[in-house]
């Protein structure tokens, strides 16, 4: 009997981590590590049109595996008062109504074993043997990001680390085991030193936080990490999957980034949760202001409830604490050119800020 | 004697704009001509009228191109810096009035607040997906009355009660105007009602939340509309300034930064790339599922660019494809 098929949702280069989780569990993955046009055209012709840029993809996405013949599918799930907790079902809906055979499972807490542990039924040893890897690749492509934001914004031949980027992703999808991954990791400090940078350019910084799917989908977010590093700009996006896990598990969240240190900090500015990761946003934008960051992008789906909250409150702390906030707003449209041009002014008035007040 | 001149395009989505000044930033000549679909072409055509006008006198040291096209423009003309739009419109403003505190930029079909604060821009916005407060829904509704964008403009200031449109969504705006046709208001009174929903629109979707401050800089095609300028003064009361070179204040800008730039070999192709045949083509790379559109920019059949693709593996490589 062949091994049946898996079909996780796009989490940008995190998605090769999660791949490589499920095939402990005798699954085989099918993914993507960002959307294709192909994809978000079946998204977007089998979706509601109001429903956000996230339900859209992540819709697409099971369609075209299960055009491929997939059986089965995984869609996290979020607390709180954002719609995405029901994505999963009106996603399995929309897949039976066009007589697709996938199956959905969700990432919530229902018993001991989550449903999908439960269905695979994976051995204790396998199971371990899943986690450790996932935690490892999840950690692996964190350093990996990281590196490129620094890197990109001093290199001094457009595009070099985003060559070496796709390289380092190559060759980690290929690493297998536990020995093999590790090894790797030891070697992304020398791939990404061999670009040749501009010492003498001091580069902005900036923090791009928002809704998790957009700011980890580079063709939903139009290369944002991209084009901000071709303008000189260092930038942090705060979804780092490493992070995100330890809040998800209740980890180390006494961390500078974890959910008490962030419900503490956005206390006198949001006090009740408004969902997805609105708390973050708010947090980390105070966060950015006390660490010296020259601005903040905040993204969002068009129409997203949670973010689009508290953007009122984001204007706020823009005052109060004399950062700026360019808010942007992603939708189905595939033309960078206005993109690039709000970026380029946006940099522009943060490079005039910056030199003013060094004067 | 020859004397320096830099050079200044803004290539927007109606109208093409040249400015040449001198080191000392004196404007020697500008232009203001409609795009009409081709923006190489009609930089080529306000290439030449520049050169007829200024002779061989004239050397060019430094190119400087803004506007939506800058990127295929700038290319196609070889210059020195790319700039956005929205810094340029700013940096001429802020050099003809240094005291300005907001300023106002309405085009074809970009509409921009830009605040000020001791000459330095601290806060922008821009229109999203709404051409409502825009030049092209003012020439949508002069082609619809059978008038020129002048005729619209001369005729909106002798209004002496302006009717009331509603200016949210042009669609419907349009629909009231014919409303309002059809009961009988004089034209001059629904057009001014017309500039004035258009105002209202920019001010309180463009400039929602922003605080405006006098003294306001108006600027961008739809600054030559007398109606407009009527229209700001009557909602904000304040005058808005209008600069000399209102029309072309991109462009101004742009040729500022040029001069600015500390450039020391320009790489201006020349005014011969007017006389040359120069096309564009674009191909769908299929190396990967992205299936980006790469365009190639060919003069008089030789490859000069080659851009897009997000692995940006096609920038720069002039090599033949198969």
């Amino acid at each position: 009997m062949s091994m049946p098929q898996l079909a996780i949702e796009p989490w940008g280069n995190y998605s090769l981590a999660l791949a490589a989780s499920v095939e402990c569990l005798h699954v085989r993955p099918w993914t993507h590590t960002c959307t294709t046009p192909e994809i978000l055209k079946l998204g977007v012709e089998a979706s509601p049109e109001f429903s956000c840029l996230s339900f859209k993809v992540t819709t697409g996405h099971f369609i075209k595996a299960a055009m491929e013949g997939v059986e089965y599918g995984v869609m996290v799930n979020s607390q709180g008062p954002c719609r995405l907790r029901y994505y999963r079902m009106l996603q399995q809906k929309l897949l039976k109504e066009r007589g697709f055979n996938l199956f959905i499972f969700g990432l919530g807490y229902d018993g001991i074993k989550p449903p999908l542990i439960r269905h695979f039924n994976p051995t204790m040893n396998d199971f371990l043997r899943c986690c450790f890897r996932a935690r490892l690749k999840v950690v692996t492509i964190d350093e990996l990001e990281t590196a490129a934001w620094t890197k990109r914004a001093v290199e001094l031949r457009a595009g070099d680390t985003t060559r070496a980027m796709n390289a380092c992703i190559k060759d980690l999808d290929q690493a297998r085991t536990v020995p093999e991954i590790k090894a790797f990791r030891k070697t992304i400090p020398a791939r990404f030193n061999q670009i040749s940078v501009d010492v003498n350019r001091r580069p902005l910084k900036v923090a791009l936080l928002g809704e998790a799917t957009i700011l980890r989908n580079s063709f939903l977010n139009q290369n944002l990490e991209e084009i901000l590093g071709g303008l000189g700009v260092e930038v942090r996006n705060f979804f780092l999957l490493g992070e995100e896990m330890r809040n998800i598990f209740n980890i180390g969240t006494g961390s500078k980034y974890g959910w008490k240190a962030m419900r503490k900090l956005a206390k006198p500015y949001l006090g009740t949760p408004v969902g997805g990761h609105a708390l973050a946003s708010v947090a980390h934008t105070l966060r950015c202001a006390q660490d010296g960051y020259d601005g903040v992008i905040h993204v969002a789906p068009a129409g997203c409830m949670p973010e689009i909250s508290v953007r009122p409150i984001l204007r706020k702390i823009s005052q109060d604490k004399d950062i700026p906030v360019f808010e942007c707003s992603f939708d189905e449209h595939t033309s960078q050119v206005g993109l690039v041009t709000r970026l380029e002014a946006f940099v522009d008035v943060l490079y005039d800020r910056k030199t003013k007040k060094e004067l | 004697m020859k004397t320096t001149g830099y050079l200044g395009l803004d290539v927007g989505s109606i109208s093409t704009n040249l400015v040449v000044m001198n080191p000392q930033n004196e404007v020697l000549f500008e232009t203001y001509s409609r795009v009409g679909g081709n923006p190489i072409s009609s930089v080529q055509q306000a290439l030449l009228n520049a050169q007829a006008a200024l002779g061989e006198d004239i050397q060019i040291a430094g190119v400087c191109t803004t506007g939506s096209g800058r990127n295929l423009i700038g290319a196609v003309v070889g210059a020195d810096v790319i700039k956005n739009e929205i810094s340029t419109h700013a940096r001429a403003a802020i050099h003809l009035h240094p005291d300005v505190q907001t300023i106002f930029e309405i085009g074809g079909q970009d509409s921009k607040v830009t605040l000020v604060r001791d000459g330095v821009v601290v806060d922008f916005a821009m229109n999203l997906v709404c051409a409502a407060g825009t030049g092209s829904f003012l020439d949508s509704q002069a082609i619809r009355l059978g008038i020129t964008v002048p005729d619209l403009s001369a005729k909106a200031v002798l209004s002496t009660a302006p009717t009331s449109i509603a200016g949210r969504c042009t669609v419907f705006a349009e629909s009231d105007m014919i409303h309002k046709q059809q009961t009988g208001h004089r034209q001059e009174d629904i057009l001014m009602g017309l500039c004035h929903a258009m105002v209202r629109n920019f001010l309180s979707n463009v400039c929602a939340g922003k605080e405006i401050r006098a003294p306001i800089v108006l600027q961008g095609g739809v600054s030559a509309n007398l109606g407009i300028r009527r229209a700001f003064s009557e909602i904000l009361k304040i005058e808005p300034v209008i600069p000399k070179h209102h029309m072309v204040m991109g462009a101004y800008g742009a040729a500022l930064i040029a001069s600015k730039a500390g450039i020391k070999q320009t790489r201006f192709r020349g005014y011969e790339l007017c006389v040359r045949t120069i096309l564009t083509q674009s191909f769908g790379c299929t190396d990967c599922p992205n299936l980006c559109e790469v365009v190639e920019i060919l003069d008089a059949g030789q490859l000069i660019s080659r851009s897009g693709g997000r692995c940006r593996k096609w920038d720069g490589d002039m090599t033949p494809r198969q």
